[in-house]
């Protein structure tokens, strides 16, 4: 059966538990950075960084600053974009038990800015030494031993759950209705197309520019998202249909 | 104390799972897999369309709940399960026969048990008492053999009776290592990571359950303590684990030499069901017991 993560941003202290557990799992190498008067570090997702804690602020109209957290990673989409950008037919495979999106080594063959491009969260990074392109896998050798995630296992306040699409919607959607009370623009971004389903107690592009699909309400960018987004939920409503 | 309801369709579910699942990790416990799998299964069929509790809510008295008096040692009719007898016909219909195809050495005795419960030589409430561990006699039948096959044949009928007991003293502090229901001795627990809404950091390691060997209910434990002597010191508790299936463990005390199985599910992203979890550890029990330790309480299967 599809698993499903929620992440309840509401939750997120970012401490970066989920960052450094991803990060130590895989055995990925530490990169060179450098300080920008921001927490968020590295400044973006890499080869070796595929979980990426994001950190924004914004001022309120009473002049107070508000500050968002985004743990950012692959949202292993139903219709995966990058999937049906690939060129080769196993390059990018899902898994069937899991729903998990997985990049092969095959992806070393495949043209990087097609799949980059494809990609509606700008997920998608190239490892230069192997020339594979990288993203989380969901930990699929974990979730297949029966282990959670490790950015799940590692989420000191209980903002990650996974488990099974069905009942991650359900909790979903009743943590939805607990945030709204306090947060009326809370909601779950692209909730009927991914599987990794982000809880916003604000408007999504002010925690980060690829937040969800469709972040109209972030200006200035978003055509190839938006574009996406119209091609895909017309696929999505028929497969639907056809499967009753 | 905290203590978990289990749903039976999809204790079921997890059941299954469990059982499918250990089978592919640990070939070598297949056979024994095979042979209490599908009674572990039939059980929670059963426990499903079990009647639960069905007199009136029972009046606890916390203060004395509190200082150990369990939920049955509070009743007024006799301090026990409420009778099931009625039921116990139907389920042996169920139940001997998959028993007899998973323990063929003594299928001929379990067929004789089923004639005599269906004739009516073995009448209900005698049925019943052998599964509390009352002398019942049927010729044929060796003892251990009607023990084992009537307690399974309460057990469902106990258990789902218990979830509902269970449910009146949720939330009630009770921190003895005896079953709050029935007053059982635990023959396994469980670290289980509780999902709070809470606006705190959260307990990696989960919170211990023991588990009821009687009635399977679960309650929650102080983590570092023997559940026999309440000894905490770190040098007399002992682990015992299999390098190679390091969320299952028997935490042994040398001072009062007890034992009680432990599944660690804090990492799991499913958590089996307990019973096939205490299956699978049988290697780890034995070895336990070779070590000079003795179990809490045993499971159907510890004598194997």
């Amino acid at each position: 059966m599809p698993k499903a993560i929620l992440i309840d941003t509401t939750k997120c202290t970012a401490c970066r538990g989920c960052q450094v557990g991803c990060k130590e799992w895989k055995n990925y190498p530490p990169v060179a950075t450098k300080q920008r008067g921001t927490h968020q570090n590295p400044p973006d997702l890499g080869p070796y960084n595929v979980k990426l804690v994001r950190f924004s602020e914004h001022m309120e109209s009473d002049g107070t600053v508000k500050w968002y957290f985004f743990p950012d990673a692959c949202r292993h989409c139903l219709d995966a974009p990058c999937k049906s950008g690939a060129s080769l037919e196993d390059s990018i495979i899902q898994d069937k038990e899991t729903g998990a999106v997985i990049y092969t080594e095959k992806t070393a063959k495949e043209n990087f800015e097609a799949i980059k491009s494809s990609c509606p969260y700008d997920i998608p990074r190239l490892d230069p030494k192997t020339k594979r392109i990288v993203k989380c896998d969901m930990c699929i050798d974990r979730v297949r031993a029966n282990l959670l995630p490790m950015c799940v296992k590692s989420c000191a306040m209980g903002a990650m759950t996974f488990g099974e699409r069905s009942d991650i919607l359900k909790l979903a959607a009743t943590r939805l209705v607990a945030v709204q009370k306090n947060n009326p623009k809370a909601q779950l971004c692209d909730m009927e197309n991914v599987s990794i389903i982000y809880l916003v107690a604000d408007a999504p592009g002010k925690y980060h520019k690829y937040a969800v699909a469709d972040a109209s309400d972030s200006p200035g960018y978003m055509t190839r998202k938006e574009m996406l987004a119209g091609v895909f939920a017309p696929l999505r409503k028929a497969t639907k249909q056809l499967q009753g | 104390m905290q203590t978990t309801a289990v749903e039976t369709p999809a204790a079921l579910r997890n059941i299954e799972t469990a059982l499918s699942r250990a089978s592919t990790d640990i070939p070598a416990l297949t056979p024994l897999l095979t042979a209490f799998g599908p009674l572990l299964a039939a059980r929670a069929r059963l426990r499903e369309a079990a009647p639960g509790w069905t007199g009136p809510a029972l009046v606890i008295d916390a203060e004395r709940f509190g200082q150990g008096a369990f939920v049955l040692a509070q009743t007024e009719v006799g301090g026990g399960f409420e009778d099931m007898s009625a039921h116990l016909t139907g389920a042996a219909r169920t139940l001997l026969p998959i028993m007899e195809q998973s323990f063929p050495a003594i299928a001929a005795e379990l067929k004789l048990l089923g004639a005599a419960i269906a004739s009516g030589a073995l009448t209900p409430k005698a049925l019943a008492s052998a599964g509390f561990g009352d002398a019942a006699a049927v010729p044929g039948v060796s003892e251990q053999t009607m023990a084992f096959a009537a307690s399974e044949l309460v057990r469902p009928f106990v258990e789902r009776q218990a979830q509902d007991l269970a449910a009146q003293v949720k939330g009630l502090p009770w921190p003895q290592t005896c079953c709050p229901v029935c007053g059982g001795a635990p023959n396994m627990s469980v670290l289980r990571r509780v999902q709070e809404d809470g606006e705190f950091l959260q307990a990696h390691g989960g919170r211990r359950f023991l588990r009821c060997s009687s009635c399977s209910t679960e309650w929650t434990h102080k983590r570092v303590s023997c559940p026999g002597c309440g000894c905490e010191e770190p040098d007399e508790l002992l682990v015992l684990r299999d390098p190679a299936r390091v969320h299952e463990r028997a935490d042994a005390c040398k001072r009062c030499k007890a034992f009680v199985l432990c599944l660690d599910s804090g990492e799991l992203a499913e958590v089996p069901d307990p019973d096939v979890a205490a299956l699978t550890m049988l290697p780890l029990e034995i070895q336990a017991k070779q070590q000079g330790f003795a179990p809490l309480a045993e499971h159907p299967w510890s004598s194997l």
